[in-house]
């Protein structure tokens, strides 16, 4: 029997203060996202990790409608997905649920896997091309927005218009891409096990290329090397990241010198967003916190993540694992499987997915954020970000004049403030799942990435799982790792870990990438063996267990934990006490205690 | 040599035994079973195979009807009723028996098995030669494998009057309970299955095992799948033992995985009684791997040779002797057809097929093997 969590709590017809429906309506394609309306606990909704602070007004409507529905509807119906017709989203307060829609009639699924059968041909044989051409055409909007003046543009509508297309277009171009890749890799995967590979080895086959993320985590740690050098461990010893900027500035000589390279660096590499497609979050370039508490971490540990070994060492480490794998399969089996990892090589699905961010995910909704901070200026908005907490009708309203933004909407932005900050601090008593809970879930991609398996379903739903001590979950990346568990609710938290922490989070995506060089291991709520913890933990080889379901439930932040990755158990050694001030103090909001 | 015929005018002596190497093949299985007959046959083609002789479907035969066994066995089973519960099947199963075992065989039968036990010994080259007392059933259910393992096989048996005790168990082990009601409920008289006996020469085992010419569990046909421990086969074919597990790729005999298992049990020889017993296996070879390439690659070819010949996948006993030097051939004590065949969507797929293999482990609603 399915379990059954009504979603009424979240049902109420009230959302943020001010919300009309048809502040929401834009177009869709099967099912539109929307706050939780009565009814949907007939389907089965899970709490999606990438978001974990909670969603603005504006990055709730646009990445929602725009992207999570429009992005994975507009693929699965053009690839066809034969029994699949994408994700919708829905809002319990600003946190954002996801769901798969089923395609059920037989007929349909009969037509869309013809259709499927040659499409997808098609796209593996000029996947290059395909890929290439979608991340050209996005590149050359982003160009055009680099060249954009938006100070000097009298009327911001057309540049909001056009930042609004180019999120959505490169959603129709990720998922364009992402599910024929997929597709191609699990159905390979799925050969390999049956051709009796051990699945832990099959990850292995297609790692070590190179990506955009890794080569910003190389620069990152050069950029430590270069201040260790330079004489200015102390400066960053001394202060916290967000000081660091200033403190730097204030020195001159080297620090001048330093910071010179550092802004460098970042033109290349710090057009990337704390978090995936939201524009509620600054940029590196914005708000260097981030990156200089990187540096800083970097500094603190005496030997620097070798990241050249690291690179042989998952390159070795492939070749030994596909040697493995063909010496144990029969000269039939070895033409399949050679035919496969060739076209997985080609179109190699688990280094897009950490390749593509740098492209897609962590830029696009930047232009966005630079008309709405433009237009919160002009507007004389207390804050540069207040735009982001207007729907798009009253943004639209507001950059063409017909509403002024002082007075009623500026207390709306107020009130919508508080109402964020509120389901913020209550993250961490979010359900992980709600409606009807199936015992486990057959579509591989929430399987997969997102760690959705009958093991994490049933751990969720543990009233208990506050107590336990020893969790089961995906062993993700191997080895053995003891430390002191950093329970962080976002990757703002991520200078709260030191050398040695053990990561524990609901997920990671790739603006958590650099800290696996420092962490010694990881432990999340979801991800399956193609999350991204998963994958980057594999790359720099921290043992890193997923899809605990309920680790950030039951670990506090400062227990002694063991991540042991080759069986995917955690387990707690030391409760932290909860008395101490400085836990007290760090613990992100919901977890405490 | 030869024991005159004296008692039976109307029955050929030569009936009563046949010999694996010098039965007619097309004949052999009707005489003498068809465990004893696939040997003879594999001797024809080439393949190496103890020495030994069948005691044939004719002497069992006489020897129920001239020594009464027929009648009382009938009365026995006539009592049963044609559904009869476990407890009756059990007892009148275990009556059969005991009357097998207390009817002592005919002098000439007795004669003639003597005669062929000598001659044995006489082409082993040794006193009371050891043997395999094997029964070989009969009839189309015969081969079936619901009826693998059911009959008796007595292994080290030495000197003729336990070669007749030896005989007389099996002739009774086709009224097991097992085999008994297998029979009520297809209603098979006993009379279509009569049962012949094998007397082959006991092979001195190093090592033997079974060996697949397809894998027995998901039918794949690319590859031949050994189990093998020390000692002779008992052990294996009983379960009593975990064994090494080999797999051998079919077209180039390349070794695709070799797991070493911890083998507790080993059938080893018993001088004190007399047979092979199974006794716990010396902590010093449990953990050891069995086979070498060589030994792998000759029993991979003796096995692809029989599939070849029968031109159907097949399952073969096989031993390692004691006095087998590399380049030898293994030495084939069984063989029967193997039944699994390999599911359409289970058999090893002919190309890379990202269209079929998306359909069979995305679209398929059935979570991706291994996870």
């Amino acid at each position: 029997m399915a379990n059954v969590v009504p979603v009424d709590e979240f049902a109420t017809g009230e959302w943020y203060p001010g919300y009309e429906p048809e502040h929401f309506s834009m177009p869709y394609i099967v099912d539109p996202a929307g706050p939780f309306k009565p009814g949907d606990e007939q389907g089965f909704w899970f709490l999606d990790f990438h978001w974990s602070r909670g969603l603005t007004p504006l990055a709730a409507t646009l990445w929602s409608g725009d992207g999570y529905c429009w992005g994975t509807q507009h693929a699965a119906e053009a690839l066809p997905l034969p029994p699949g017709r994408g994700v919708s989203a829905r809002f319990a307060g600003t946190h954002l649920y996801g769901s798969a829609l089923p395609e059920t009639d037989p007929r349909e699924i009969g037509a869309r896997a013809n259709r499927i059968a040659t499409n997808l041909p098609h796209f593996l044989q000029n996947y290059r091309s395909i890929w290439e051409s979608g991340r050209d055409e996005l590149e050359a909007t982003w160009t055009y927005f680099r060249g954009v003046d938006f100070a000097g543009t009298p009327d911001l509508t057309d540049l909001l218009g056009q930042a609004r297309r180019y999120h959505k277009r490169a959603m129709e171009i990720h998922f364009g891409v992402m599910y024929p890749m997929l597709a191609n890799f699990l159905g390979f995967y799925g050969a390999c096990a049956d051709m009796g590979i051990d699945p832990n080895q099959i990850g292995k086959f297609l790692q070590g290329e190179d990506t955009k993320i890794m080569e910003t985590d190389r620069g990152l740690s050069d950029l430590a090397q270069k201040a260790r050098v330079a004489g200015l461990t102390d400066v960053f010893e001394t202060h916290e990241p967000h000081e660091l900027r200033a403190a730097l500035g204030r020195q001159g000589g080297a620090a001048s010198l330093w910071l010179t390279e550092f802004d460098d660096f970042l033109q290349v590499y710090g057009w990337r967003a704390e978090a995936t497609c939201d524009v509620g979050v600054p940029s590196w370039i914005e708000d260097n916190t981030i990156p200089l508490g990187l540096v800083k971490t970097f500094l603190k540990k005496d030997d620097a993540h070798d990241f050249v070994a690291a690179a042989r060492n998952a390159m070795a480490e492939r070749e030994e694992a596909i040697e493995g794998a063909r010496s144990g399969l029969t000269r039939e089996e070895q033409a399949v499987f050679d035919a496969g990892l060739q076209s997985n090589q080609e179109a190699n699905f688990p280094w897009w997915q950490d390749d593509h961010n740098y492209y897609i995910d962590l830029k696009v909704m930047l232009p966005l954020r630079w008309g709405c901070q433009e237009l919160a200026a002009r507007v004389d908005a207390d804050h540069k970000d207040d735009m982001l907490y207007l729907f798009w009708p009253e943004l639209v309203d507001v950059a063409t004049g017909r509403t002024p933004y002082q007075g009623e909407l500026k207390s709306l932005v107020a009130e919508r403030r508080q109402y964020f900050d509120h389901w913020h601090a209550k993250r961490g008593e979010m359900p992980k799942v709600l409606g009807t809970i199936p015992e486990a879930v057959e579509d591989p991609i929430l399987i997969e990435i997102f760690g959705l398996n009958p093991g994490s379903i049933k751990a969720v739903q543990d009233p208990d799982a506050a107590k336990q001590t020893v969790m089961k979950g995906v062993a993700a990346a191997k080895g053995t790792a003891r430390g002191i568990a950093r329970v962080l609710q976002s990757s703002d938290e991520m200078h709260r870990l030191e050398p040695g922490s053990i990561l524990v989070c609901e997920s990671t995506s790739p603006s958590w990438t650099p800290v696996f060089g420092k962490i010694a291991g990881a432990a999340c709520d979801g991800g399956g063996m193609l999350s991204h913890a998963a994958i980057v933990g594999r790359e720099y080889g921290v043992p890193t267990v997923t899809a605990l379901g309920v680790a950030t439930i039951s670990i506090a932040d400062g227990d002694e934990v063991e991540v042991d990755g080759t069986t995917g158990t955690v387990t707690i050694l030391t409760k932290a006490s909860t008395t101490t001030a400085d836990t007290a103090a760090d613990a992100p909001a919901g977890v405490a205690g | 040599m030869t024991v005159e015929d004296v008692g039976e005018p109307t029955v050929h002596s030569c009936d009563a035994v046949v010999w694996i190497d010098e039965v007619d093949p097309q004949q052999a299985i009707a005489a003498g079973g068809s465990k004893m007959g696939r040997l003879a046959e594999l001797m024809q083609s080439g393949v190496q195979v103890p020495q030994g002789f069948a005691v044939t479907v004719d002497a069992y035969s006489r020897h129920c009807r001239e020594s009464g066994l027929d009648e009382r066995i009938d009365a026995v089973i006539d009592r049963l009723g044609s559904s009869p519960d476990d407890a009756g099947v059990e007892e009148a199963s275990a009556a059969i028996r005991q009357m097998f075992r207390e009817t002592p065989v005919g002098a000439h039968l007795t004669g003639r098995l003597t005669e062929a036990y000598e001659e044995l010994c006489l082409r082993c080259v040794d006193v009371n030669v050891p043997v395999a007392v094997r029964s070989s059933a009969t009839g189309e259910d015969a081969a079936d494998a619901s009826f693998a393992g059911i009959f008796d096989t007595y292994l080290g048996v030495s000197g003729i009057e336990r070669v007749l005790d030896a005989v007389r168990n099996c002739w009774g082990s086709l009224f097991t309970a097992r085999a008994l009601a297998y029979r009520l409920r297809k209603g098979i008289s006993h009379h279509a299955m009569p049962i012949a006996v094998g007397v082959i020469e006991l092979i001195h085992a190093r090592a033997s095992g079974v060996a697949f010419s397809v894998h027995p569990v998901t039918g794949k046909s690319d590859r031949i799948v050994i189990e093998t421990s020390w000692g002779w086969g008992e052990a294996i074919v009983q379960g009593l033992v975990d064994p090494d597990h080999v797999e051998v790729g079919k077209s180039d005999g390349r070794v695709l995985k070799y797991d070493v298992a911890h083998k507790r049990i080993v059938s080893a020889f018993d001088f004190a009684v007399g047979a092979v017993t199974e006794i716990d296996m010396p902590a010093k070879l449990a953990d050891r791997q069995v086979l070498d390439p060589e030994q792998v690659g000759a029993i991979a070819s003796a096995v692809t040779a029989i599939e070849e010949h029968y031109g159907h996948p097949v399952d073969v006993e096989w031993v390692i002797s004691r006095h087998r030097r590399p380049g030898d051939p293994v030495c084939i004590v069984q063989t029967r057809p193997v039944t699994v065949t390999a599911a359409p969507e289970e058999a090893a797929p002919a190309a890379y097929d990202p269209v079929a293999l998306a359909q069979k482990y995305l679209f398929s609603g059935r979570p991706i093997p291994g996870r």
